[in-house]
């Protein structure tokens, strides 16, 4: 098929139009992703601190180590909790938000998002007053003699799951609020009419419908949790292991960058593929 | 009729703890920020504004909210134009790869953001040796950086509107002899509005609050507000940083007010 002059020009237009976005990513992301990945493959050196080569070492000592072993796992139970938590709280909420016809469907959303547009650290900070032994919650239920002494929260897997948790269960719910609300209910009341139980119309209409944005928000959220920095280190504690932290560390502390490097790229690979198999299996499973 | 009542009042106490859940830890902050002690520890020995007046003698978090809304403000500024631009390539016009193009605008928000940190980290470090002018030595490093985060929030806001937008208008603008332009300046664009302040808003907070790409890219003196906030709270467990959290809650909070009454952000988020 000929190009008309007419397509030419929208061509051109639609160029015109896309570089400045395209240009920036080019520049920010691509370039500097690729000046990483080359590093990744350079040698640690004690003085020079990296030199020239082609080696797949710092790949290797990642499997190799069985500290980094811990941190992956660490990042990935972390992750994995956290996004599953948040789906299944964020699910009823979100499905609340989409249906009510409250005249402060407005506050509720915006109640909704408030909590993140204050900031991981702030949050953090709030959960650590709650958490601490001398904290409110731990005070309260002493006081309330439901318990004897303070219970170990701070710097436990469960303080980083719940902060993580926290930190992300506001995007799932606007992503799960969205197509909620774009649901054509009177398919399930339909299924229901013809004979459906409540489970069934659940289950075989109203989830399939909901799915891609059950993923999309998953997804979404997953990585946030995979690259959390502020909340494993405030909750977890300094020695708290994932890959965030990990990775800070070798780049800025220990100026292994060569490592550095290996690690962010093994962080981002087992970010794409987790997401990848976890889409995968849910979407298997529903249709 | 009973059991309907009781799956309704169950529901609705859920629907409750929720919003506790969710609104905890704003509220544990900003409780603490008015105990009259040195520590966290509940119950205080009383109440006190002092705190408040503590966290205007921190340099380090005054300085870091000013470098903070500079660096939110200009890369929203740039992440919203470039989107906008590109959301109208994107919606309008038809083009081999344009799902490709949309799809490679919004990968910033699939790589994790301490790896975008420590890309350009490296990045920016080799522009110095070669050329001799550091980007970290200045905001330009850090304002590059986080427009990594307010190009796709733009792309994804605004071409989700935009594509709920009847295009029939604009052509029905142009019909009646309207010049591509000014159809797009006097139709088009103000049915973007929505998309375009939402944009503005989410870029501006993804923005201010982010650690994770900026940890690497700060300098000693010159850090943002997360970060001055993230190494205050290393030394020091009092509540001056409970106080500061609960200034920067209601400075958000009036800004979502005055926000929602240009746009009503349920419809738009």
């Amino acid at each position: 098929m000929a190009l008309s002059a007419t397509d030419l020009k929208r061509g051109g237009a639609a160029s015109a139009l896309l570089l400045p976005a395209t240009l920036l990513v080019v520049v920010a992301l691509v370039a500097p992703m690729l000046t990483l990945l080359r590093y990744s493959f350079n040698a640690y050196d004690p003085i020079m601190l990296m030199r020239e080569t082609f080696t797949l070492e710092n790949y290797a000592r990642f499997f190799a180590e069985p500290y980094y072993h811990e941190v992956i796992l660490t990042t990935l139970a972390v992750a994995f909790g956290a996004s599953f938590g948040a789906l299944l709280l964020g699910f009823p909420l979100a499905y609340f938000l989409a249906r009510t016809k409250s005249r402060y469907k407005s506050l509720l959303v915006v109640l909704v998002v408030f909590p993140l547009l204050v900031g991981n650290v702030v949050r953090a900070a709030g959960w650590i007053a709650l958490f601490g032994s001398q904290g409110i919650l731990n005070v309260t239920l002493i006081k309330l003699g439901l318990i004897e002494s303070p219970l170990e929260i701070m710097y436990t897997d469960w303080a980083v799951i719940i902060g993580t948790l926290s930190v992300v269960m506001p995007f799932m719910v606007l992503s799960l609020q969205s197509v909620i609300e774009n649901v054509d209910f009177s398919v399930v009341d339909a299924a229901l009419n013809l004979g459906a139980s409540r489970f069934q119309a659940f289950r075989l209409v109203f989830l399939p419908l909901v799915m891609p944005g059950v993923t999309a928000g998953f997804a979404l959220i997953f990585i946030l949790c995979m690259n959390a920095y502020a909340t494993p280190y405030l909750l977890g504690g300094p020695g708290y292991k994932m890959m965030a932290p990990a990775l800070y560390e070798q780049i800025s502390v220990i100026s292994n960058w060569p490592f550095g490097s290996a690690l962010a790229f093994i962080l981002m690979a087992t970010t794409v593929l987790a997401t990848l198999v976890v889409t995968r299996v849910v979407r298997g499973k529903t249709v | 009729m009973a059991r309907a009542l009781t799956s309704r009042l169950l529901f609705g106490s859920l629907i409750v703890l929720l919003y506790l859940f969710l609104l905890l830890p704003v509220l544990g902050i900003t409780y603490v920020s008015f105990f009259n002690s040195q520590f966290l520890s509940f119950p205080p020995p009383g109440y006190t504004l002092r705190w408040f007046a503590n966290v205007f003698e921190q340099e380090a978090l005054i300085s870091g909210f000013i470098t903070s809304a500079e660096v939110a403000v200009l890369a929203s500024l740039i992440g919203v134009v470039s989107g906008v631009l590109a959301s109208l390539a994107l919606v309008h016009f038809e083009f081999p790869g344009r799902e490709a193009i949309k799809s490679f605008l919004l990968a910033p928000l699939l790589v994790p953001g301490i790896v975008i940190g420590t890309a350009l980290y490296v990045f920016y470090i080799q522009i110095a040796q070669s050329t001799g002018w550091n980007p970290t030595r200045s905001l330009v490093g850090l304002v590059i950086a986080h427009v990594m985060l307010t190009i796709p929030w733009s792309v994804r806001l605004i071409a989700a509107s935009m594509g709920m937008l009847d295009r029939s208008v604009e052509e029905a603008a142009r019909n009646l002899g309207a010049g591509a332009l000014k159809a797009f300046l006097l139709v088009t664009l103000p049915r973007m509005r929505a998309g375009i302040v939402a944009a503005a808003l989410f870029s501006f907070v993804i923005s201010f609050e982010n650690l994770e790409v900026s940890v690497l890219l700060v300098q000693p003196g010159a850090t943002t507000l997360p970060i001055a906030m993230l190494q205050y709270i290393e030394w020091n467990m009092d509540p001056t940083l409970a106080a500061a959290s609960t200034v920067q809650i209601l400075v958000i909070g009036a800004l979502l007010l005055i926000s929602d009454r240009f746009v009503k952000l349920s419809q738009v988020v």
